[in-house]
């Protein structure tokens, strides 16, 4: 049995819909806005109607092309008359409207046959059989109604879990922004009934914002600024405190809200007033608040006594009150109604929500009587038959881009173009010649995707498409691209080296402007020798610091700052490089609070000898091991290559030492340029070996892991495993070693976690120590060993941990080694 | 975290107004932090009001024209993506005129 599911609060301010499936009910958002609510409003602007919020813009403008709150109307023979369009519209077709609209919150069913949409209880049959034909115009086969009163005691019945067994008396109090209703429920084991309701149309929460303002914002700036009649200025059309009026709604709103949770708030006022600025804070207690609003309370109040009292029943003969309306989340509401009547006051359902969800728990039971198919025909039919061609920039640097469309179709009447993202709707135009043409604003940096409704005369959706994407800032056809990655030498700690970080990729689009934040990596005193160095290279970002060509390079020395710069504090970065391949470097050191701007530009290149010597330095050594490694695997011809580049790189640095640091002849670029050409070829020569290896520990880190997560008493940290090694192709594929590099330390860390997790696993570990030799202390050492022997003798693993943990300090500590060598005049200081 | 967003973007209001540029520096840092974590924030102030724009939410004061323009921002925009999808996550409040 195919059951209805889908359900709708079609309000007299705002509409919600929902759907039932399977035990749960799912509130679908707004995909235009964050809120489940649709206001309950259409704005007619000569071909372009616009639905919901935004319609509520033209209120002030062009308030007789607005057209709202005509749900009163449902029913009457009133109709409204549009002078944009210069036509008549029914209140029934305006709500089937705001059905259609609806039904475009709805994303994951595309049939959608049969509905159960809320009316209030008063409604009567005329009002009641209104609201129906609202529905099969909104193209629905099936509506059926529900009372809202009985929609909203379903919700609570729903989620509490309550039994009832005897005939009971509710009373729903629906207070929402501007409307108040009451109604008197019977509730028995079997069925909900609408006993009776009353109601004002004019009551609501929003009152309670105005008297904060009227009562309390307003005599306060008085007060302040010496000022009269400032509530009436506020107010009037003509007076310049308009805007003002809606800002200190939005305070009083605030303020509304914190004080149905806090005792006490306070209003931050920091407005201009006359040209001048007035900030002050204004204290607001609760008991405040709620002596202002007390005599409107009271009003609701009177409303629940007689309707109690005009059926013949007592206050004891009410079992509990259910709260909807978002004015119910005021403390003093709940506390009013439980001493007037003496019940128990429930406000656990959502108060804005309640009535969809009830509606919807009643849809997911009742039996749908029409076939499913109906509508499906019909509309794959016009989906076929409706040919459309867009025209569009795919990728613009242009915060605003056209899109142009023809559409090869009769029917086709409108158009709703809508970015997916949220950010924007062109609400519903028409289309004129077969083709529409529209500005659509771009979210920048972004990839917008856009969706694109086909509409008829009576706006059903006769096809969408959400194909079309702009991506802004990507490229630009005046643009200069960059030829190579741009980046910046970084100290390599772990590695004890320095490496490359890209700053800019290739393809990239001039100009271009970035700030990185590193931290400093060493700690240099004011007045020392010590150097920060700043070094901008052109070139592949995977390669060797000493293989890319230096566009920018800055020392910025320990007599240059004017406090010590400490290990660890941040380092500010900007780099930005203009349409002609200026480079413009801006450095702000934190602990030292000192800028250097603008320092260097690229007419100022300085190569240094020195470093052209300590470069080469570092690459021969590099060189040799590797050479000697080949021919031990008797790989000549790898290893002829490799000597090529060893003689270069010598006849380089024998060259670089006949010419003094201070020549002034070009002499040293061309060295500087030799030496990256044969660093990049070592570099090229060396990268896919280099990453194979750390393919292969990476592999091999991986196997003994898995060998330990299969072990039962594991089993909780496969999650953080499978999270690792989610994007391990994107990784490997990078070709990327620190990428690969830092993938095989999570995986080392997730080991240790294991091992650490129990003493027992300290036994492998300690076996494996018996095979080391280079101990620093072999005395030491084997006086551990004895002891660990013991120690598993009496299964003491506890013990043998901390053995474990003695012996690894005896361990020689190769990386202590390697890090003596990264000497300080070779880093550059950033981490 | 829009909470956090929103007194951060109040903060850098109340500084900019009182003319304290100090602490510019400082708020583009956050401002990159939060870039990192997915939320792109928006301050339109100065951009020109459509009515088309459905991510902020607009208190209009006097007519609606084509040269409506933004004046004030009391919340931003916020935008937030996550695995490559992007979604308004706040709609700004401004005042339009």
């Amino acid at each position: 049995m195919k059951t209805i599911d889908l359900a709708i609060d079609l309000g007299t301010t705002n509409s919600l819909i929902a759907k039932y499936d399977n035990g749960n009910v799912k509130i679908y958002n707004n995909p235009l806005g964050l809120k489940q609510t649709l206001p309950s409003c259409i704005a007619f602007r000569g071909n372009r109607t616009v639905i919901g919020d935004k319609a509520l813009d033209y209120l002030e403008k062009d308030a007789e092309n607005i057209c709202m709150l005509f749900k009163r109307k449902m029913g009457t023979q009133d109709t409204f008359h549009i002078p944009a369009i210069d036509k008549e519209r029914s209140p029934i077709e305006l709500s089937s409207y705001i059905l259609k609209e609806l039904k475009n919150f709805v994303n994951d069913q595309e049939v959608m046959n049969a509905v159960v949409i809320t009316i209030p209880a008063s409604f009567d049959t005329i009002q009641s059989n209104a609201t129906k034909k609202a529905g099969y115009m909104a193209g629905f086969k099936e509506v059926v109604l529900l009372q809202e009163p009985i929609a909203a005691c379903l919700a609570f019945a729903n989620t509490s879990n309550i039994d009832i067994s005897e005939k009971q008396n509710w009373i729903v109090y629906d207070f929402g922004g501007g409307t108040f209703d009451v109604a008197l429920v019977e509730v028995n084991d079997r069925e909900l009934k609408v006993k009776d309701n009353l109601g004002d149309n004019y009551l609501g929460g929003a009152d309670f914002d105005n008297l904060i303002v009227e009562k309390l914002i307003v005599p306060f700036i008085e007060e302040k600024l010496g000022l009269r009649n400032l509530w009436k200025d506020l107010k009037s059309k003509s007076s310049s405190f308009k805007g003002l009026y809606f800002e200190l709604l939005k305070i009083a709103e605030e303020a509304k809200k914190e004080l149905s949770h806090y005792e006490e708030t306070e209003i931050e006022l920091d407005i201009d007033i006359n040209g001048a600025n007035f900030y002050e804070q204004l204290p607001v207690k609760r008991e405040h608040f709620e002596s202002l609003i007390q005599p409107k309370v009271e009003e609701t109040i009177n409303f629940i006594q007689d309707v109690i009292k005009n059926n013949q029943l007592l206050n004891s003969q009410i079992t509990r009150v259910v709260l909807i309306g978002g004015s119910t989340y005021v403390p003093l509401i709940r506390q009013r109604i439980s001493e007037a009547i003496g019940v128990e006051v429930n406000s656990s359902i959502d108060p804005t929500s309640a009535v969809v969800l009830g509606a919807a728990y009643y849809a997911g039971s009742k039996p749908m009587t029409v076939s499913e198919e109906v509508k499906t025909e019909t509309s794959d039919d016009a989906d076929k038959t409706i040919g459309c061609k867009f025209f569009y920039e795919q990728n613009t640097r242009d915060t605003e881009e056209l899109i142009t469309a023809k559409v090869n179709s009769e029917v086709a009447h409108s158009f709703r173009i809508m970015r997916m993202d949220g950010g924007y709707d062109s609400g519903v135009k028409q289309i004129t010649d077969h083709s529409f043409s529209e500005f659509v604003p771009l979210l920048e940096g972004r990839l917008n995707q856009f969706k694109i409704q086909i509409l008829n005369s009576d706006l059903d959706v006769l096809k969408s498409i959400d194909s079309v994407a702009i991506n802004q800032g990507s490229y630009n056809v005046q643009g200069q691209p960059l030829p190579n990655d741009i980046c910046m030498e970084v100290d390599d700690l772990d590695a004890s080296t320095t490496r490359l970080e890209k700053v800019f990729s290739k393809g990239s689009i001039l100009p271009l402007k970035k700030k990185i934040y590193k931290t400093a990596s060493k700690t240099i005193l004011k007045q020392s020798n010590s150097n920060l160095i700043i070094n901008i290279i052109e070139g592949k970002s995977k390669g060797l610091p000493s293989s890319g060509l230096s566009i920018g390079y800055i020392e910025i020395s320990g007599k240059d700052l004017e406090e010590d710069l400490i290990k660890g504090t941040d380092i500010e970065i900007e780099i930005e490089i203009s349409e002609s391949r200026d480079l413009k470097i801006n450095i702000f050191l934190q602990s030292c609070d000192q800028e250097f701007e603008n320092v260097f530009s690229e007419s100022e290149r300085s190569i240094s000898i020195n470093k052209i010597n300590m470069e080469i330095n570092t690459v021969l050594g590099d060189v040799e091991s590797l050479i000697r490694e080949t021919n031990d695997e008797e790989n000549f011809e790898y290893s002829h290559q490799l000597e090529t580049i060893r003689v270069g790189l010598i006849e380089t640095q024998i060259a670089a030492s006949l010419i003094n640091e201070d020549d002034i002849s070009d002499a040293k670029f061309q060295l500087d340029d030799k030496k990256r050409k044969l660093i990049q070829d070592f570099d090229d020569l060396t990268r896919n070996k280099l990453i194979a290896q750390e393919i292969e520990t990476y592999n091999d880190t991986k196997t003994s892991l898995e060998y330990r997560l299969n072990q039962d008493e594991n089993e909780r940290f496969r999650d953080k495993y499978a999270r690792i090694i989610k994007n391990e192709r994107e990784v490997i594929n990078s070709g990327n070693k620190y990428l690969i590099r830092s993938k095989i330390k999570e995986l080392d860390e997730l080991y240790d976690a294991i091992i650490q997790s129990s003493d027992e696993n300290f036994i492998s570990y300690f076996l494996h120590l018996k095979f080391v030799t280079n101990f620093s202390n072999q005395r030491k050492a084997d006086k551990l060993f004895k002891q660990g022997d013991e120690a598993i003798d009496k299964k003491d693993y506890k013990s043998l941990r901390y053995i474990v943990y003695g012996l690894s300090a005896l361990l020689p500590d190769y990386e202590k080694e390697r890090q003596k060598k990264f000497k300080d005049d070779s880093r550059t200081g950033l981490g | 975290m829009t909470e956090i967003i929103n007194q951060i973007f109040a903060l850098d209001l109340k500084l900019k107004k009182d003319n304290y540029d100090g602490s510019n520096r400082y708020l583009d840092r956050i401002y990159h932090e939060f870039e990192i974590m997915g939320y792109k924030i928006v301050n339109p102030i100065g951009q020109k009001y459509r009515n088309e724009m459905t991510d902020v939410e607009a208190n209009i004061l006097g007519d609606l024209t084509k040269s409506s323009i933004i004046t004030k921002v009391l919340k931003p925009t916020i935008y937030h993506t996550e695995n490559h999808q992007t979604k308004l996550l706040q709609k700004g409040i401004v005042i339009v005129e």
